[in-house]
């Protein structure tokens, strides 16, 4: 908005004599005429005009500047034109949220706002009122805005209700005991309005002093404002909410209802969609309302309850009928505001309910030729989604005929929904293929352009017939693409997809074309897409072409280009190398690599040693595609963006929260000379049931010589504080750990709950892998806190708590699980450390899944290649990687498994890892 | 003589207009607005709440219009009396003569006032209000008190005022306490 401001601003700012007169600094020199004596009210007025016009195209004013301006308008006052007054008005209440000490204008407003002053700009006054009143002044107004919200003149009584909304967040106690008169000002009959008080000309009059009130208004858009206000002050309680959409609604039909104004019927209805969302079981009752207002004399009513009907969740087609029928009365109106509200619906909801819109298909098919192409593009993508296999080529043809005509943005729209048809019908992908690859050469932006080309990307993946042709079709494209990041990702594409292809040859001269003509990411996204052609190749021939190649690029400028050249070239003459470098199928965590980043440039002794990549567990492709997790695109095509998706932010991986973790110890000084932590653990152990007073739960940090225990306490008794919270951690002689310190929390409330207790040992031998297991109790001193003063008592008496053990074991403490690919990597540490042991199970693991599922919890390893899940019943082999922390390295673990009934489950555990010990601690973890 | 006739004379004895702007200032509770009301409709009230920010008044007394700004005293808006006073005919300090804890406070902020360069040579008049009171201070004291003696850059006037007891005895004349500062 205010972007668009802005360049409204610089075209007016083209035409010289405007941009003179209205120019910030002009303005500021000219406020002098509020000083003059006497008052010119002409001058005053036009100054005014242009402060205002200045902030609406988005002009700001620094804080001294407007209040200059601000203390300038308020010498006004002390004339008395009524037109003057009410662009002071207007002004201040544009310049209150910049300038300072604007409560200066209390008093002088609440005269103006008095009862018996019969002026035409009392209800600006009060409008302005809530822009500069001190909220704790907002008790002294009380008795006055109890009266103006019922006042018979409609423009004083919404002039009231705003400001009384706009005064609510900050004076909520106050504003809602206004609650029974916002009601009354709702229930009001319109006939109530046209009193006494009505005289005619006073509005045009202006200058009159004692004109009194306006023109009577039949709108009576004050139910419209007090339905707002009565929403804000009751949205906490969702029964009042329900109670009142069912007083104001009027019953079954709708026709009982006091609200005569549409825009309060559509905010009423909105409302009703909000408690349907929260609470489905009002679902019924609101529906039987919803279907009351779709036969409204209003459109606008009627299509806001059909929206919301069509928008509601698990909608089912019989509730969808009315309205439906509904929006296609709308779909032949000639109202080109309705035809577009109807389709836009529509085509939302033909992603859900495709049968249920079919309906509308006749009608949708004449507006295709719809002179207004917003119309157009959104019926024909809603007849995308409900037509037929037949239907597609006909659509397509006619969509060809006006791309041309429509802006980028229904560009983007129509592609999306020609991508999901594609899916839909494979068989019809040649067409659509065509269809794309057409408007691929058209003009267009950058985001239709990438729509576009994932468009083809889906297609490439999903619908293998038409790869190589969608291939050569993105090939011509590059040839002439403006944009850097699509040629990068079509030449990624290029080189995953390509040497799978008949003829791999082909691509290579479009590919290096690129190294030839383009920018430099472009040419380096190249020479990676070539080298992967000459590797994944069998072809001798291609590879000796494609390494001449390569050698050309050494002479690049790009110093990127360069490198990777050759580091290809390295790669093609060393095999060994092609593994890692091109066939690898993980990655690092990228999480877990930038906490480990940080960690070491923030440590000054680390700099003498090399930054160790291998303590960085990795992750598979699929996973870190996963992580990245764009919503699927094909869940939301076509949906109109303005609908809110409620379901927040993906929750943070492991190692995002390891990161968080990391930055809370670092924030604690015992813990500076510690070094980085090396692991914490997961996610914290509960160490209480969840409906006791006092929830504790713990989290494990290993450092390299120190074992930090972290307990999360919280306090839920309100009238209680906790003081000197400790927890006491009882360990064994010759645990191997030693306890250092413990860190209390001075005091614990419900309000300021969670605290953090931390205990931390040293390890007496940091090479050792400790395992313990301790018994915690929580201790504290309670205090009851008085509840009228808030103060805790003076002596509190001392209690302590029983928790469930800590225990730091081998899986989630000194192992973490990472990706490797398994084959190889077991056939690799054939020579190194290894273990194999056999053991029982014991009956009570049931079943291979169970077991399973157990080794993993307690090794806490990544299970490779879909082997948690046994295929056969009696025998399964489990593989497991993980990285230990501290310098450990790389540990695997394959379990044999056989099941037999009666005897349960046998395990051959075969550990190779790096170092010995590492062997032991598995074997031990999982015979322990 | 009435207080109110000697204190448009004074007004018009300075400038020879027939129309003056003044602005009131002094510390919170001494009294500006009941003396505004007053001296506008002659009416008394019990209950003024106190100002926030400023009022503006215009009164007509005979053949002089008085443009009132009544600002407000509490402490976070003394900084803002320089914007009221700025451009005005005539400052009018009022004093709670009854109140003499307060003059330290009221001489602080009076010749801070005063010290702005814009407001040099704007005429000062200072009224000890609430002389109906017991234990009220007479003006000789208060012009030592407020060092209004030590004022030289303007004309300054010291009076001994009570809206309160004007408006019972609105018959009655009133005798006045005038000292010339030296």
């Amino acid at each position: 908005m205010a972007s668009f401001a802005m360049a409204f601003y610089k075209k007016e700012d083209e035409s010289g004599l405007s941009s003179y007169y209205n120019n910030k600094t002009t303005i500021l020199q000219e406020a002098r005429v509020f000083n003059e004596s006497p008052i010119s009210p002409r001058k005053c007025r036009a100054l005014l005009t242009r402060i205002v016009y200045l902030l609406y195209v988005g002009e700001t004013f620094s804080t001294q500047e407007a209040t200059t301006l601000f203390f300038g308008a308020t010498k006004l006052f002390q004339h008395k034109d009524a037109a003057l007054r009410q662009a002071v008005y207007l002004t201040i209440k544009e310049l209150a949220t910049t300038a300072e000490n604007v409560m200066m204008l209390t008093s002088s407003i609440q005269k103006d706002m008095q009862p018996n002053s019969e002026v035409i700009y009392r209800p600006n006054a009060i409008r302005a009122l809530c822009h500069i009143i001190d909220p704790s002044m907002a008790q002294g107004v009380e008795r006055f805005f109890k009266a103006a919200i019922v006042d018979r003149n409609p423009s004083i009584s919404s002039a009231s209700l705003i400001s009384a909304y706009h005064l609510f967040p900050n004076a909520k106690d106050v504003v809602k005991r206004w609650v029974n008169e916002a009601q009354e000002a709702v229930n009001v009959k319109s006939g109530g309005y046209f009193g006494s008080s009505v005289t005619s000309g006073g509005f045009f009059g202006g200058g009159s002093q004692n004109a009194a009130q306006t023109v009577p208004s039949s709108s009576n858009i004050t139910q419209y404002h007090a339905l707002g206000l009565l929403y804000l002050i009751r949205q906490q309680d969702r029964m009042a909410v329900t109670k009142m959409i069912q007083q104001l609604g009027g019953g079954k039909s709708g026709s009982g209802t006091t609200l005569k104004n549409a825009m309060a019927l559509c905010m009423l209805i909105r409302y009703a969609a909000k408690v349907i969302e929260e609470d489905p079981n009002v679902q019924r009752q609101m529906v039987e309302l919803l279907e009351g207002w779709l036969r409204h004399k209003s459109d606008m009513v009627n299509f806001e309850a059909a929206r919301v009907i069509c928008e509601m969740k698990n909608v089912t087609s019989a509730q969808l009928t009315k309205s439906i029928a509904v929006l296609q009365l709308f779909l032949s109106s000639p109202k080109p505001v309705l035809k577009f509200a109807a389709t836009r619906t529509l085509a939302a909801l033909a992603l859900t309910h495709p049968s249920s819109v079919a309906a509308c298909n006749v009608d949708l098919e004449n507006l295709i030729t719809d002179p207004n192409r917003s119309v157009a593009t959104y019926a024909i993508t809603t007849l995308l989604k409900t037509g037929n296999e037949a239907s597609v080529d006909r659509l397509i043809k006619q969509i060809t005929g006006f791309m041309s005509e429509i802006s980028d943005e229904f560009k983007v729209i129509i592609v999306d929904a020609i991508r999901s048809l594609c899916l839909k019908f494979p068989a019809k992908h040649a067409a659509m293929l065509t269809f794309l690859s057409g408007v691929l050469r058209d003009e267009g932006g950058y985001d239709f352009k990438r729509a576009v080309v994932e468009a083809i990307f889906d297609m490439i993946k999903f619908i293998s017939e038409c790869k190589e042709q969608a291939l050569s079709h993105l090939c011509e494209f590059i040839e002439d693409c403006e944009f850097t990041k699509l040629s990068v990702r079509i030449l990624h594409l290029l080189g995953i997809e390509g040497p799978k292809a008949s003829q791999p040859a082909k691509y290579i001269r479009f590919i290096y074309n690129r190294v030839v003509l383009e920018n430099a990411p472009v040419r380096a996204a190249a020479v990676a897409s070539l080298a992967k052609f000459g590797l994944n190749s069998s072809d001798d021939t291609l590879n000796q072409s494609v390494s001449v190649l390569l050698n050309r690029c050494l002479d690049d400028v790009d110093d990127e280009v360069r490198d990777r050249a050759a580091m290809y070239l390295k790669v093609f003459k060393k095999q060994s190398l092609v593994e890692p470098y091109v066939k690898e199928d993980s990655v690092l965590s990228l999480a877990a690599l930038e906490s480990k980043l940080v960690a070491y440039v923030k440590d000054p002794s680390a700099s003498t040693q090399a930054f160790d990549v291998s303590s960085i567990p990795k992750i598979s492709r699929a996973q870190a595609a996963a992580e990245a997790a764009r919503p699927s695109s094909l869940d939301t095509i076509g949906v109109p963006a303005a609908k809110t998706t409620v379901d927040g932010p993906p929750p943070p991986t492991a190692a995002e929260t390891q990161s968080a973790y990391a930055e809370q110890l670092a924030a604690v000084p015992s813990f500076a000379s510690y070094g980085s932590v090396l692991n914490s653990s997961a996610k914290p152990t509960q160490l209480s049931e969840s409906e006791t007073e006092y929830q504790v739960s713990c989290v494990k940090h290993m450092f390299t010589e120190h074992v930090v225990f972290q307990f999360n306490v919280s306090n839920t008794l309100p009238d209680t504080v906790l003081e000197q919270v400790t927890v006491a951690m009882s360990s064994e002689e010759g645990s191997g750990l030693t306890q250092d310190f413990i860190l209390p929390i001075p005091s614990l409330t419900a309000a300021n709950s969670p605290g953090i207790v931390y205990v931390s040992f040293t390890r007496d031998e940091p090479d050792d892998y400790v395992t313990a297991t301790f018994p915690c109790t929580l201790q504290f001193v309670s205090k009851e806190m008085d509840p009228s003063t808030g103060e805790p008592e003076e002596e509190g008496y001392e209690d302590e708590y029983q928790l469930e053990e800590v225990e730091v074991s081998a899986g989630g403490d000194y192992i973490v699980p990472s990706y490797a690919s398994f084959g190889a990597e077991w056939d690799r540490m054939k020579g190194g450390p290894s273990v194999t042991e056999t053991f029982g199970l014991g009956a009570s693991v049931d079943g291979l899944k169970a077991a399973c599922d157990s080794i993993i919890e307690v090794l806490n390893m990544e299970p490779l290649g879909g082997t948690e899940n046994p295929s056969s019943t009696s025998v399964h082999t489990l593989q497991l990687s993980g990285l230990v922390t501290g310098g450990g390295g790389k540990v695997l673990v394959r379990c044999r498994m056989t099941f037999s009934q009666g005897v349960g489950v046998t395990l051959e555990l075969g550990v190779r890892a790096e170092k010995q010990d590492v062997c032991q601690l598995v074997v031990n973890a999982v015979g322990g | 003589m009435s207080i109110f006739t000697s204190f448009f004379q004074w007004i018009s004895g300075i400038f020879f207009s027939k129309s003056a702007e003044i602005a009131i200032v002094g510390l919170q509770a001494s009294g500006k607005t009941s003396f505004v009301n007053v001296i506008g409709s002659g009416q008394w009230s019990e209950d003024v709440v106190p100002t926030v920010g400023f009022i503006f008044r215009k009164v007509r007394k005979g053949n002089v219009t008085l443009k009132i700004w009544d600002v407000a005293g509490q402490p976070k808006f003394r900084s803002m009396w320089e914007r009221y006073c700025h451009g005005v005919d005539a400052i009018v300090f009022i004093v709670d003569s009854a109140d003499a804890e307060k003059f330290n406070t009221a001489r602080f902020e009076l010749h801070q006032l005063l010290s702005q360069s814009a407001l040099g040579g704007v005429p000062l008049l200072v009224l000890g209000n609430k002389n109906d009171l017991d234990g009220h201070v007479p003006v000789k004291d208060l012009i030592r008190d407020l060092q209004l003696d030590k004022i030289m850059d303007r004309p300054v006037s010291c009076y001994s005022v009570s809206p309160f007891a004007l408006s019972l005895l609105r018959s009655l004349d009133f005798s006045v306490f005038h000292e010339k500062p030296t």
